[in-house]
Order: structure tokens, then C-alpha cells, then sequence
């Protein structure tokens, strides 16, 4: 089973992709804080990473940095998902190394399809 | 030769005389003595012969002996002729010498005077005539001298017109030489009209003896004209006119100096007239002596010469003296610039307001001349501002007293606080509220303020149809008496001997009669216009509906006892439903939620709300589930509906079944779903039909009375709400376009020629660009711009718009200005050409508007919506994603109904966010004023804890206030319940449960301080910095959902009240909220 983690500040986006990834059979870890989240990554070792870019200490962006200088984690693809609709900061991200970038608010039936074609259809 | 010398004759005579001497003497002698011998021969003859001989020859001897003594006579006598002569002859000799040297012009000439006789007389008579000569000469030569000095050419001509003589100024300016010019005729040097008018000046003065003075062009010998000034005056000779003398005055700079003026004056007097406001120039006496066209067009006569005060107020003398602040006036004592607002008459007699610019005309000593007084019709604006005005105290009153009305149940209550209300409104002071007993037809006085209770027993029972009050029972009208005693309407009144001067009855009305009466009275006499009475009308109508409201209330009571548990929780959201409409102006959302509360309640399968546009068209303003677009026309005027007839019969329809009613046409909005009972609420203001709104069941439903009763209570609240939603929107509206009106006044004119040359730019001009009038007037246009290469661009601009205004076209651009100290701006140039009375341009006037500030608000905008944007997307995902989920059947029953919540307090949220910013962005558009009334703080904070009472109840929070009757202050109530209600809701919101809140309000030098302090979980230090930016969202944010937008409002409220606000906070301690509002009376 793949696994995916997701990491936003609003509790209720959490939920909603929790149990959309998880009625599909994807296994989920939700992280609220971005705080400890390399860590947790680490430890988890997901498929795909999902992350806000907007969260108090350290941002998605930030984070989305450490993770691609990582060796062992620089695999990982990520989503951005985001309030921020500009198009330069979505440049921005995919710049970073993001492989999706999704603004809110967004469909949860869209966000399942486009993990489960990340993830490949094998893999679930 | 004897003829001219006399000295030859003199000495002639001499001899002559000599000679006549001695010639007969000498004769006698000889002839004696030839007797002597011939007698004495006769007695002796000769003796001999020589004897004889001796006789003979002795007169021979004799002679020869005379001879030399002749001679000696003779030349004795030429001695002294000659020794007689010489004085004489010195005389003489002198004298011819003077004359001689007289001759010569030598007028200094002096002769000795030699001899006293007669030749010394002549003499001294010729030294006499040749000093007075001299003097004579001297005093010419002097004449002469200053005729040939003068700078102004003269001629003398005689009596034919002839020139005898010019001066060489005459010369010099005209070129002929004298001698060219001595014998013609002064008709030569005139064309044919100068000499028409110099034969009329001479047939008319100057012959018969007058000086005069008139203007005339001489030719020069050149054969060119000049212009010359000329003063003739006769010359006399006794009583005869001989000739005349002419100084002619080179008179050409005159005449240049009276063309440039001319053509100024036509300059200004285009400028003046191109002016679309009216332009009067007024000297020291308050006369006008200037006037642009629409001046002259908006004055009915002559208005050059006349008084301004006569032309503007109609009355004979200056306006200040009547007590007005005289524009004019004040210009002339202070010699400033004053902008004021005046009243003035309009031709037709109806009043006209201006707004005038009154300038000084200074002259060099900084004495002012004239005021130039630049009028702009304003009637219309004021007209328009006094009507908001009327309109805004209206509102205001109205939602005093319909906040009165909402927030209490209790008629005592409700009815002390109406006459109060209205006695401070209408400056009263006293009155009394009367009721009708139908039993026995009476009207009874039960709350009263400035009377005494004896007084009342007297006065307390009316019976009905009697005295006032009776009256206006019975006949429903409104009743004012400016003076009671003076009214003979009243003539048996008990208040006519009372002392009571002005009175006013306004009817309560109920349902369908009226229930009671409000009177107010003043011991002063007090004139009721019509606004008052409208609004006296209209607070008769709310205090009716508020006591039907209570009356329904009342009989609903009991129906509450039963339900009281299931509806609870309803009736609080009502309630502060109610609250909100009272406070919201942004209605339609609010207007949708109470909508849903009300089919929540009553189970209704679909509502809506029409409201009556003026001209009886029912029109959608709220659908559950949404249908339609707002603002349509549901059923037009005169179809029969359900609703129409409710309106019609002015109470509420219940028609139980759709299907088989045929009566009313039914909306195509409304097919799809068959609906089967529907009920139609009908809402009014007094007699006018405001709306309806109606409840459509799938099934079959019966109402109970108390249900119909308590649809009819909502019904009167939305009513209010909605009625004030619309005056405040057509309120705001005119007072944009009032806005409009007043910006036009900054703009920078700069006035050009027909070359391109800067003739004047005007202050706005200088102030906008930098550039002073010394740097620009005489450079072209586009070269003021060139101290900047950057300047370019605009430049090029400028020129294409002042090329096009100079072939008679108006034009228009846009560009970017680098002013002369470095400002960047954006500038909107308008060229428009000047005409002269024929119709040639003579120049252009380019107005340059800065619309940096436009620019601005326009980046502003596209930040603004782009922070929006991005703030409204999180709750919009939980409302999208969240929705799709339960409608692809994601999720089990218990997980709906979380996500349903969620979708709620999100969209709450985003509700929240919208009236937030809309509140925001109407304070900072300058949209909104501030309604200054006395604020009565202890109404205010009861108001605000009666719409957290949920809250407060749900943290268990102790209020604490302490006011002390310290709180009233002038402010805005409704900004100021706002603000209070963002602070207690942050102080509930952050705290733990048991918190306590305590408010505080002191006076301090007349400033009032109101700190609100809470024991909750106080602020970090690193929000401290942002609490006032939008959207900001402290560190607590993260665990409450908000907008971060609360205390930002907060911050412009304070803002507009010219007030300071200060927060302290610490972590785990809590928070205090300070805000100072400066004193204010009730008129700034």
C-alpha cells in the first residue's frame, strides 16, 4: 500500500484528504506542523508528500528544499498545495521541484487522481 | 556834403556870421574915412600932389591894414565853432556808435553820457531803449529756446489754416523740415477722416475761440500715420483770432498700450467667459464691474454697475451688514483667498446656493482694489446634501427608535425611551404618551415627562374626540400648533391656559386603528416643517408596530412555554438576527441567513423574499434554496399572485392548497417542485407596502395563530432593516456624486497663447508640478517640462493635445509627470482652445489633473483582491472539496454531519471576511461618514453583550462594567457598538472559560477613555507589531478560525473618530484595550 503524508495547518484539509486518500486504499500520515516534518519523513519514508505552503515557522517552500537536498528523500515527488494562485508562485514552486502544484480550493476527486497517477496504478 | 555833416555847417554859419561882421564894418570904416578925407580936402584941398597922392592911397592902406585882422577874426571864429562842436560832436559820434553795435546785436550796449544837455537827454533815452531791448530780446530768445526744447511737436498756423511755424520736435517726429513745410496747409497732413474730424473740432471750438483737445493721426513724410493727441488753443490779436497753435502729442504708445489692454481684456473676457462658473469682479463700494457670460446670462438685467448684494440677496445694502459672512468683505479687510458657501436669490426669486472663490486684486502697494469672486452653482449639491441630511436624521432617529424598539419587549420601557428619544430630537420640553380605553372612550395619559402628576390627573383623561389628543385618536392625522395660542383650533384646550406655546400630537397606529397617541409640547413657540412632521409620522408608525409586536408577543407567550426547549436556541438567533439587521447595512447576506432561519423554523420547503420596487413591481431579494438572480422582477404590477394579494389585503395569506387554487398566477421561478400550501407575509412601513416574503410546502401544513403571529414580528423587523438598507444606499450614492462635483476644484490650469507661449498656470498648477509661475509664464508649453530627459514621453503628450486644442479641438491624454522636485505622478492632460469674440483662437487652456491618487487606489484595488483572493480560498475548500465528497458518497452519516459543520463555520467565515472588508473598504474609500449623535454608553454595551449573550453564556465569562454615567460622549453609535462588539468577542474568543471582562470609561480634560481589559490568553510579542494589519492572524489564529480583519476595522473606526487606540498585552495574562476619543460637540 502506498503511503502519502500530508502536511497543512488547517485541520479540515487534513480530514478531507485523509479520507479521500484512505477510501482509495492509501495509507495517510497527517502532520499539522511542519515543525518536525523532516523527521517524520525520515521515519515514514511515504511515496508522495502533499504540502501547504502557507504554515507558521516553516514554510512548504522551505520545506520542499530540505527535502530535495536530501539524498535519501530527493525521490519523493511533492505536491504543493496552496492558496497562493499567482502565476509566479506557482513558477516558483515547480522551480523548487514541486511535480504538482494545486490551488485551492480544489476538487478531492482531482487530487485522488492526480496522486494515483503519481503513485502508478501497480502501486496501490 | 552840408546836408549830413553838421559840424560843416555849423562851422559855415560861424564863418558866415564872422564875415557878415566884418564885411560892413569894414565898408562903414572905409567909407567914413574916404568921407572924412573928401570933407577935409574941401576945406583943405591937397596941398600938392602928393598930398593928394597920400589921400588916395590910405584907404588902400587902410584895407591893407584891416586885412589880417580879418583874417584873425575869421579863423578865431573857426576855433571856437570847432571848440563849440567837439562836445556836441562826441555826443553825436557816441550815439551812432550804439547804434551801430545795436545793429550788430550787440544789445549790451551802454553809452557815456558826456554832456547834460539835450544831446545827454538823448542819450540816456537810447541807453533806456537799449536795456529794455535786451530784455525784450532775452525774454524771446527764452520763448524761443523753450519752444525749440519742447519734446511735443507744435505748429502755429494762421487764421487760413496755414502753418507758420513748427518746432523741431515737429520735425523729429514727423520728418518735415520747417522751411518744407511753412505756407501749407494742415489739411495736407491728414487723410480724409482725420481731416473730417479736425474740420468738425474746428468748426466747432476752435474757431470760435475754444482750446480743445482731441485725437488725430498726422502723416509722416515718410507718408506713414502717428497717432497724436492734439490740444489746440486761438491766437488773438485784440479781439481778432489771427492763427492757432497746435501740441501735438505723440500719442502711439497710448494707442499700442490701449490695444494690448483691449486685446487682454478680450484675452481675459474669453477666458472669463469660458469659465462655466459665474465670474464677478467687485470694487470697494460692492459694485460689480465685471462679469463673465454666465454671470450676464444667470442675472435678469444689467448686472455691470449694479451692487452685488442688490444682484445676489435682493436687498439695498451690502449682505454683511444683514448679518451674512460677505465674501467680498471679507477678502477686502483680510485681503486673503476665502472659499465659503452663500445663499443668494435666483432671478425668479427662488434661492440659489454658491460656492465662491473670492481673490483680491491687489495693486503695488498691496491695497486690494476689487475681489474677483469665482461663484459655483452649488444649489443642487446642497439641495441634494441637505436632503441626505434630512434623510440621515431621519435615519438616524428612526434607528434610535427602532434600536429602542428591537432590543426591549417591555412597553414601559419601549415608551420612556421613545418620548425621551423624541424630546431631545425635536427639542421639546415635555409631552406624554396617551392611550385609547374603547370601553369608555377615553384616552388616558399613562407615561408623561415634564409634566407634573397633578397636572396630569387634570389633563391625564381626554375623552375621545376631544381637545388634542381626542382629535387625532379619532381622525388618525398628525396635529401641530406652532404658537397654541394663537391656534383657533384649540380655542378651548386646557393646554391653551397651560403655558404651553408649540404642540404636536403624532397618532400610534396598530394594526388597523389607532391604539394611542404621543403629544409633545414646548413652552417656545416652535415652527414644525415637514420633515419633522414625516418623521414624528414615522416613529408613530415603528412605536404601533413595535406594540403590535408586543401585543403578538404576548400571545405568543404562552405558545413559547410549550415549545420553549426546541425553539430556544431559534428565537436567541432571531433576536440577534434582529440585532444584525439593526446594525448591518450590508444586508443581502444577512437578509438570505435570517430567510433560512425562518423556513428552518416553519419547515418550509422554500422561501423568498420580494420587495416592492416604487412602481409596484414585486422584485426578488432573497431565495431558499437560491433561484433566480437577485434584483429580478418576480411578478409584475398587476399580475394576481399570492403575494400581490397579501400586499393588497395588508395581511398575511395562507393558501392551503396551490394545486387547485386557479385565482393566482404562479411564478415560472417556482415550477419544478409542486408546491402545495404556501404562506405570503406581507411587510409595511405605516400605509406603504414594502415587500413580502412567502413560505412554499411540498405537503400540506396548517398554521396556528401564534405561528401567523410571529411570521408578522419578522415581518416588521425586516421591514425596518430593509428600508434602511436603501436609503442608505441611495444616500451614499448622491454623496459620491457630490464627491465628484468637489474634485474638479484641484485641478492645474495653465493658460497658453496662440504660439505656444505660457501666458498664466494657476496655484493648483504650481502646488501639482513644483514649478513656480516665474520658471514657466513665457516659455512654450512643452519647454516648462525640461529639466527632466524622463519628461519625454509627457511631454510629447502635452503637445500633440495642445496642437490639437490650437486648431480649434478639444483633446485628452494620460502620462507620467517627474516634477520639478522629483515627484513621479500620473497627470490627465485636457486641452481645450480659446476664442476670441470672432472666433479665432487665441490661445488654449490646459488643465492637468493629478491621478496619482486614482492610480493608486487602482493598485490598491488589485492588491486588495489579490490578498482577498488568497484569503478566500481555504474556506472555499472546505465548502467545494467538502461538498463533492458528500455528493460522491465519500463518507459515512456520522463524517456528514462533521463535514456539514465544517462547511457552516467555514462559510461564516467567509461571510465574516466579506462584511468585514466591505465595512473597511467603505471607511477607507471615505464613503462613509460618521453619524455623530450622543452615544449612551451603558445602551451601547448592553446592546452589545445582549448579541454575544450566547457567546458569554457558552465561556461563562462575568462582564463587569463601570461606567458611572461617565460614558456619554458625540460619536457614531452604530461604529461604535461595532467596535465594542470586535473587542468583546476577541476577549471571549481568547480566554479560557470563567474569564472576566471588564469594561471602564473616564473622562480625562473632556477626552473619553474606554479600556477594556480581559484575563484571557493575552497576545504574543511577535504579533504585537501586525495586530492591526489586514488579514493578519496572530499566533492564537491558528488554533481559532477568524478573519483577521476584526481589529483593523477596529483600528479605522477609531481612526474616523479622530481618536488614539493603544493595546497592551502579556502572554498568560491578558489584554487591555485602550481607546481616547477626543471631545466633540454634536455639530463637527
Amino acid at each position: 500500500m502506498s503511503k502519502v503524508i500530508i502536511i497543512d495547518d488547517e485541520p479540515f484539509i487534513l480530514m478531507m484528504i485523509e479520507d479521500k486518500l484512505k477510501k482509495a486504499n492509501i495509507d495517510v500520515v497527517t502532520l499539522r506542523e511542519s515543525k518536525n516534518a523532516v523527521e517524520i519523513i525520515k521515519k515514514e519514508m511515504p511515496d508522495l508528500i502533499i504540502l501547504d505552503w502557507m504554515m507558521p515557522e516553516l514554510s512548504g517552500i522551505e520545506l520542499c528544499r530540505i527535502l530535495k537536498k536530501d539524498p535519501d528523500l530527493l525521490n519523493i515527488p511533492i505536491f504543493m498545495l496552496t492558496a497562493k494562485g499567482q502565476d509566479s508562485d506557482e513558477q516558483l514552486g515547480l522551480k523548487c521541484g514541486v511535480v504538482r502544484y494545486i490551488t485551492k480550493p480544489f476538487s478531492p476527486k482531482s487530487l485522488l487522481e492526480m496522486v494515483q497517477e503519481t503513485l502508478g496504478k501497480d502501486k496501490y | 556834403m552840408f546836408k549830413t555833416k553838421i559840424i560843416y555847417r555849423l562851422i559855415s554859419v560861424f564863418l558866415i556870421f564872422a564875415v557878415m561882421i566884418i564885411v560892413p564894418y569894414s565898408f562903414t570904416i572905409l567909407k567914413q574915412v574916404t568921407k572924412m578925407i573928401g570933407e577935409e580936402e574941401a576945406v583943405h584941398p591937397p596941398v600938392d600932389e602928393e598930398y593928394a597922392k597920400l589921400h588916395k592911397e590910405f584907404t588902400s592902406r587902410l584895407f591893407e591894414q584891416m586885412l589880417p585882422y580879418i583874417i584873425y577874426i575869421l579863423i578865431m571864429a573857426l576855433i571856437l565853432s570847432i571848440f563849440f562842436m567837439r562836445k556836441m560832436l562826441i555826443s553825436l559820434k557816441e550815439l551812432q556808435r550804439g547804434s551801430q553795435a545795436l545793429k550788430d546785436g550787440n544789445l549790451n550796449t551802454k553809452l557815456e553820457i558826456i554832456s547834460d544837455d539835450e544831446l545827454g537827454d538823448v542819450t540816456r533815452a537810447f541807453n533806456e531803449m537799449a536795456a529794455s531791448l535786451r530784455e525784450k530780446t532775452l525774454e524771446l530768445q527764452k520763448k524761443d529756446t523753450y519752444v525749440n526744447a519742447m519734446l511735443d511737436p507744435l505748429w502755429v498756423v494762421d487764421e487760413h489754416n496755414n502753418i507758420v511755424d513748427v518746432n523741431p520736435a515737429f520735425t523729429r517726429l514727423f520728418g518735415h523740415m520747417k522751411e518744407d513745410v511753412a505756407g501749407a496747409s494742415i489739411y495736407d497732413f491728414f487723410d480724409e477722416k482725420n481731416a473730417a474730424i479736425m474740420r468738425k473740432q474746428l468748426e466747432e471750438k476752435r474757431e470760435k475761440g475754444i482750446a480743445s483737445i482731441y485725437e488725430i493721426s498726422i502723416y509722416t513724410k515718410e507718408g506713414s500715420q502717428i497717432p497724436v493727441l492734439i490740444s489746440g488753443a486761438p491766437i488773438y490779436s485784440g479781439e481778432r483770432i489771427i492763427g492757432k497753435i497746435g501740441i501735438l502729442k505723440d500719442f502711439r504708445e497710448q494707442v499700442e498700450l490701449r490695444n494690448a489692454l483691449r486685446e487682454s481684456r478680450d484675452y481675459i473676457e474669453t477666458i472669463m467667459d469660458s469659465i462655466e462658473d459665474e465670474l464677478i469682479v467687485v470694487d470697494r463700494e460692492y459694485r460689480i464691474v465685471k462679469a463673465n457670460k454666465v454671470a450676464k446670462t444667470k442675472t435678469k438685467g444689467p448686472i455691470i454697475g449694479q451692487f452685488c448684494h442688490v444682484v445676489s440677496h435682493g436687498i439695498n445694502r451690502p449682505c454683511w451688514a444683514e448679518g451674512h459672512e460677505c465674501p467680498a468683505q471679507t477678502v477686502f479687510l483680510t485681503g486673503k483667498n476665502i472659499r465659503i458657501t452663500h445663499q443668494h436669490i435666483s432671478p425668479s426669486g427662488g434661492r440659489r446656493f454658491h460656492e465662491i472663490v473670492a481673490s483680491p486684486i491687489k495693486d503695488s502697494a498691496g491695497n486690494v482694489l476689487n475681489v474677483i469672486e469665482l461663484l459655483r452653482d452649488v444649489t443642487e449639491r446642497m439641495e441634494h446634501e441637505e436632503e441626505i441630511f434630512q434623510k440621515n436624521r431621519e435615519l438616524i432617529a428612526l434607528n434610535s427608535v427602532a434600536g429602542l424598539l428591537n432590543s426591549s419587549l417591555k412597553p414601559d420601557e419601549i415608551f420612556i425611551k421613545v418620548l425621551d428619544k423624541m424630546l431631545t430630537m425635536m427639542n421639546m420640553d415635555g409631552g406624554g404618551v396617551f392611550f385609547l380605553d374603547e370601553v369608555n372612550k377615553e384616552m388616558i395619559c399613562r407615561y408623561h415627562r415634564g409634566i407634573s402628576d397633578e397636572y396630569i390627573k387634570m389633563l391625564g383623561r381626554i375623552r375621545l374626540g376631544e381637545d388634542i389628543p381626542g382629535k387625532v385618536a379619532v381622525t388618525g392625522q398628525i396635529m401641530t400648533s406652532s404658537d397654541v395660542s394663537k391656534d383657533h383650533r384649540v380655542e378651548r384646550s386646557v393646554i391653551k391656559h397651560s403655558g404651553m406655546r408649540a404642540y404636536c400630537c403624532v397618532p400610534v397606529r396598530g394594526k388597523e386603528r389607532v391604539i394611542g397617541v404621543i403629544c409633545l409640547f414646548s413652552f417656545k413657540v416652535h415652527v414644525f416643517t415637514m420633515e419633522e412632521e414625516n418623521i414624528l409620522n414615522s416613529i408613530g408608525e415603528m412605536t404601533g408596530i413595535a406594540l403590535e409586536n408586543i401585543r403578538l408577543y404576548e400571545k405568543m407567550r404562552e405558545l413559547y412555554e410549550y415549545q420553549r426547549k426546541r425553539r430556544e436556541e431559534e428565537h436567541e438567533q432571531l433576536l440577534s438576527m434582529s440585532t444584525k439587521l439593526g446594525s448591518s447595512i450590508e444586508l443581502k447576506e444577512v437578509m438570505e441567513q435570517v430567510l433560512e432561519l425562518i423556513r428552518k423554523i416553519f419547515r418550509a420547503d422554500f422561501a423568498w423574499l420580494l420587495v416592492d420596487d416604487s412602481e409596484g413591481n414585486l422584485v426578488l431579494k432573497t431565495a431558499i434554496p437560491v433561484k433566480g438572480k437577485g434584483e429580478d422582477i418576480v411578478y409584475q404590477k398587476g399580475i394576481s399572485s399570492i403575494e400581490g394579494y397579501a400586499v393588497e389585503k395588508k395581511a398575511p395569506t395562507v393558501i392551503q392548497n396551490l394545486k387547485t387554487e386557479d385565482k393566482f398566477y404562479i411564478s415560472p421561478e417556482l415550477a419544478g417542485p409542486s408546491y402545495q400550501t404556501a404562506i405570503a407575509v406581507p411587510m409595511f412601513i405605516g400605509l406603504k407596502p414594502v415587500g413580502v416574503y412567502t413560505l412554499y410546502y411540498l405537503g400540506t401544513r396548517d398554521f396556528k395563530e401564534e405561528e401567523i403571529h410571529f411570521l408578522e414580528i419578522i415581518a416588521n423587523i425586516l421591514v425596518v432593516s430593509i428600508e434602511r438598507s436603501d436609503l442608505y444606499t441611495k444616500s451614499i450614492m448622491e454623496k459620491g456624486l457630490a464627491d465628484t462635483i468637489l474634485q474638479s476644484v484641484a485641478d492645474g490650469i495653465i493658460s497658453v497663447n496662440n504660439s505656444g507661449r505660457v501666458i498664466s498656470i494657476n496655484r493648483a498648477f504650481e502646488r501639482i508640478s513644483d514649478i513656480s509661475a516665474a520658471d514657466a509664464v513665457g516659455l512654450t508649453l512643452c519647454d516648462i517640462f525640461r529639466y527632466a530627459d524622463e519628461n519625454i514621453e509627457f511631454r510629447f503628450l502635452l503637445g500633440e493635445c495642445l496642437e490639437s486644442a490650437l486648431t480649434g479641438n478639444r483633446a485628452s491624454r494620460e502620462g507620467l509627470l517627474l516634477t520639478a522636485h522629483g515627484r513621479r505622478m500620473s497627470v490627465l492632460i485636457n486641452s481645450d482652445p480659446v476664442f476670441d469674440a470672432n472666433g479665432n483662437i487665441t490661445g488654449a487652456v490646459n488643465l492637468l489633473r493629478d491621478i496619482s491618487r486614482e492610480k493608486e487606489i487602482d493598485r490598491m484595488k488589485t492588491e486588495l483582491i489579490r490578498s482577498v483572493s488568497h484569503e478566500f480560498r481555504t474556506p472555499l475548500s472546505a465548502i467545494v472539496g467538502m461538498t463533492e465528497m458528500i455528493i460522491d458518497g465519500d463518507l459515512k452519516d456520522d463524517k456528514v454531519r462533521k463535514y456539514l459543520d465544517t462547511i457552516l463555520s467555514e462559510g461564516i467565515r467567509l461571510t465574516n471576511m466579506v462584511s468585514e472588508l466591505l465595512s473597511i473598504a467603505r471607511i477607507e474609500s471615505g464613503k462613509e461618514s460618521l453619524k455623530f449623535e450622543i452615544v449612551d454608553m451603558d445602551a451601547v454595551i448592553n446592546s452589545v453583550k445582549e448579541s454575544l449573550s450566547a457567546l458569554i453564556a457558552k465561556k461563562k465569562a462575568v462582564i463587569k462594567y463601570n461606567i458611572n454615567g461617565d460614558g456619554d460622549f458625540i460619536g457614531d453609535e452604530e461604529k461604535i457598538k461595532q467596535l465594542l462588539m470586535n473587542f468583546m468577542d476577541n476577549s471571549l474568543t481568547f480566554s479560557e472559560e470563567g474569564c472576566i471582562i471588564e469594561i471602564k470609561a473616564r473622562k480625562k480634560n473632556g477626552d473619553l477613555e474606554i479600556i477594556i481589559s480581559d484575563n484571557g490568553w493575552g497576545i504574543p510579542d511577535e504579533d504585537m507589531p501586525h495586530l492591526t494589519e489586514r488579514f493578519y492572524r496572530g499566533k492564537h489564529g491558528e488554533k481559532i478560525k477568524g478573519t483577521g480583519l476584526g481589529l483593523s476595522l477596529c483600528n479605522e473606526i477609531v481612526r474616523m473618530h479622530g481618536g488614539k487606540m493603544d493595546i497592551k498585552s502579556r502572554l498568560g495574562e491578558g489584554t487591555e484595550i485602550s481607546v481616547k476619543f477626543p471631545s466633540r460637540s454634536k455639530n463637527e
